[in-house]
């Protein structure tokens, strides 16, 4: 059994850990990061009983991944 | 007969020098261990590093404040199993972590954590 992570999320996402949260590369191309995306958010959409909490986390790692923003700016 | 006083000179000056900085740097540790800054940085790293929040614990599990430990254990099993199949290690090691976390709490506020398995 591998070592679980320690700590919780860091304060701000980086490319790294957006990669974690995907199970990807931070190199994977952007379909395939698409497609990770769809896959982690079925196992955790909050209309099936995942958290919202985690939800915006990966929906915020996709977007770190694909660009949209630049790390570190979240609004929060 | 010049250059060897010069480098008498340069050498004595260097070793002056040097114990200076040390004693700059040796002061400057005393003053930082006097105010406690230094402790409250290295704690500062080592909390925010090694440990979760009990308010991040239970946003990552989705609980609100005064969910049951079985409500905890059930929401720490749908998604752990989920996460498992079809999510990522790194988000699995969050939920254990988070209920790592909150384990602790319950236990003292003296809620039974009985049949914990």
């Amino acid at each position: 059994m591998r070592r679980f992570y320690e700590g919780g999320f860091q304060p701000s996402m980086t490319r790294r850990e957006a990669a974690l949260i995907l199970g990807i590369r931070e190199s994977t191309p952007a379909d395939k990061v698409r497609e990770a995306h769809r896959k982690v958010m079925v196992a955790n959409h909050p209309d099936a009983g995942g958290s919202h909490y985690l939800a915006s986390k990966i929906n915020e790692a996709k977007d770190v991944l694909l660009g949209k923003t630049k790390s570190g700016g979240s609004a929060f | 007969m010049a250059a060897k006083l010069i480098a008498n000179l340069l050498i004595m000056g260097s070793g002056i020098l040097g114990r200076a900085v040390l004693q700059a740097y040796r002061k400057a540790l005393e003053n930082a261990n006097k105010t406690g800054v230094a402790q409250e940085t290295l704690q500062n790293i080592r909390r925010a590093g090694r440990t979760m929040t009990e308010q991040e614990a239970r946003q990552i599990l989705g609980l609100h404040e005064n969910a049951s430990w079985e409500e905890v254990l059930q929401k720490y099993d749908t998604l752990f199993e989920r996460n498992g199949k079809m999510g990522s290690f790194y988000l699995q090691s969050k939920i254990h972590r988070a209920k790592e976390c909150l384990e602790t709490v319950y236990q003292k506020n003296g809620e039974g954590t009985q049949g914990t398995g």
